[in-house]
């Protein structure tokens, strides 16, 4: 692939185009309004004179990849890319509607993806009029320094696109996995215990924070405990997201989020950001 | 009935001999870990292992090297059956003041305890098997569990430089229970044919930074610890949420119990 369409340009979005820039690729970056994009570019450009500052880039490489990015607020400058990713807010009808614009605009032969990691692919593919066209690629905050994409596979996506998916993944220097469409897909739903379990134990007075922490840190040699790493992550955030798994398995059991994390999002100790949490940040 | 034996100064290596029982996987590292620290330590393994670490008194007969010990840890991991028959040898063998660690990862401390006639003499401990030398080691008393008896334990481990914390008698103590739900999920999702094994543990390494993907973890662990934790955290919890993966009790069925059959989730050249 050569051009790559990305719609949206938050966190993740300009992430993505920031990458694909660096590897070479061109990039059309959409936002709904010029204020916002002017604000992403703004933000991108000062993101890249660090790493030159930090000599982690040459120069002429940032001058090259911002080259390569076609800042726009109008979906028809998206007409001739081999893919457009979608990398807008988790709302249903929002994506709806921007797979509907971009099975306007984009060329028959075009792959559609999708960033979502709470939404079915299926379901965004069902808007378009090529299903088998469309495809989860589901990057990692923040994308210039996590390593992994998951490609995830609608019901109807066919091989072709994967292939494609796969050389896109590859192109933009990252590992890709790949998953059949189903809720949390590997990696939300897989470590969903380490947070969820924790609390659990947490409740039941089985042992306190620090402890509980500690024997995952000590014992299990994982980098945080669970407790910091959902301040870190922030309890709002990771609550949103074991109750999406939760929903998206219909209420099975195993995923039931944990009333305690509810109330602790409700008094706004959401971690890090708000200074205080499972721990104070003060 | 208090233990007659006080709890073991810190820093100190007790006088007494240690026994260690059991599956060779965890028994293995702890007797080395305490023969390091200067115990005596005999070492009887019922399944597995290599010829086993230096400096330990490597049993044949269990009753005889009990009779003389202060302290036992006992490691058998499945079946439940083959667990409380150890435990009631050792019971029956040891001195009647001896104090009886045992794994209590998929059986609380206070059942296991009410295996034997010495119930306030036992403490849960747990650990990951597989490793070299765990890097800490929970200690959970139960329920008849005297205080001096979880101190003697405790202090024990302390000596031989090794991280301790506390926890309440519960299913699968913290660490165990958090990451065999984990391994469960991984299980379930390639059950399911949603990914493959290879492409589980990469997402999780890259993901979410974990040390292992869970399902080369498991093979490491042994899928048989895993199964009996799940297993026993589903019997006492009573929950659907802790319904253990199917494929789980398959493979431990089939004897895919990990590197140490040479076949889990993965396959190996060599069995470890």
């Amino acid at each position: 692939m050569q051009r790559l369409g990305v719609v949206g340009a938050g966190t993740m979005g300009i992430g993505i185009v920031q990458v694909a820039a660096q590897q070479g690729l061109d990039v059309v970056a959409c936002e709904v309004d010029e204020s916002r994009m002017q604000a992403a570019m703004d933000g991108l450009r000062g993101t890249l004179a660090r790493l030159v500052d930090r000599g982690r880039l040459a120069q002429a490489d940032v001058d090259a990849a911002l080259s390569r990015i076609q800042p726009t607020t109008q979906f028809a400058d998206l007409a001739d890319v081999d893919c457009a990713i979608e990398v807008v807010p988790e709302v249903l009808d929002l994506k709806r509607q921007v797979f509907e614009r971009l099975d306007q605009v984009c060329r028959p032969e075009a792959v559609l993806a999708t960033n979502t990691s709470s939404l079915s692919v299926t379901e965004l593919a069902a808007a378009t009029r090529r299903p088998e066209r469309l495809v989860g690629l589901h990057f990692f905050n923040p994308v210039p320094l996590m390593g992994l994409v998951e490609i995830v596979r609608g019901l109807r996506t066919d091989a072709a696109t994967l292939e494609a998916a796969r050389g896109l993944v590859r192109q933009l220097g990252k590992t890709a996995v790949e998953v059949k469409d189903t809720p949390g897909f590997i990696v939300n739903r897989v470590a969903r215990p380490f947070y969820n379990e924790a609390l659990r134990l947490l409740n039941d007075g089985v042992a306190d924070v620090a402890t509980i922490d500690r024997i995952m840190k000590l014992g299990g040699g994982f980098r945080m405990g669970p407790f910091e790493l959902m301040d870190l992550i922030g309890n709002d955030v990771n609550f949103a997201v074991t109750s999406q798994v939760f929903a998206g398995y219909f209420d099975d059991p195993k995923y039931r989020p944990s009333y305690l994390q509810q109330r602790v999002v409700q008094a706004g100790t959401l971690g890090r950001k708000t200074k205080r949490g499972w721990y104070d940040y003060e | 009935m208090r233990t007659a034996r006080g709890p073991v100064r810190s820093g100190e290596a007790p006088g007494g001999k240690v026994l260690v029982a059991g599956d060779a996987s965890l028994a293995e590292p702890l007797a080395a870990l305490l023969a390091e620290s200067g115990c005596s330590v005999s070492l009887y393994v019922v399944e597995g292992g290599g010829v086993g670490p230096a400096g330990v008194d490597r049993a044949t007969d269990l009753a005889a090297a009990a009779k003389d010990a202060t302290i036992a840890f006992e490691t058998a991991v499945w079946p439940p059956e083959r667990k409380r028959a150890l435990i009631e040898t050792l019971d029956r063998a040891l001195p009647a003041e001896a104090v009886l660690a045992t794994l209590a990862t998929a059986q609380v401390t206070t059942e296991l305890a009410a295996w034997t006639t010495r119930p306030e003499q036992v403490v849960g401990f747990g650990m990951l098997p597989g490793a070299a030398a765990p890097g800490l080691i929970e200690i959970a008393p139960g329920l008849a569990t005297d205080e001096a008896a979880t101190a003697t334990i405790e202090q024990l481990l302390v000596a031989a430089g090794r991280e301790v914390a506390r926890v309440r008698d519960d299913a699968g103590l913290v660490l165990a229970r958090i990451l065999c739900l984990i391994v469960n999920e991984a299980a379930a999702m390639l059950m399911e044919g949603a990914a493959t094994a290879r492409d589980i543990d990469t997402a999780m390494k890259l993901g979410t930074n974990y040390p292992h993907g869970p399902l080369e973890w498991a093979d490491l662990l042994g899928v048989d610890f895993v199964y009996a934790t799940l297993a026993g955290l589903r019997a006492e919890q009573d929950e659907d949420r802790y319904r253990p993966c199917p494929l789980l009790r398959k493979m431990v069925l089939a004897g895919r119990l990990g590197r140490k059959t040479g076949r889990g989730f993965f396959e190996y050249a060599e069995r470890t």
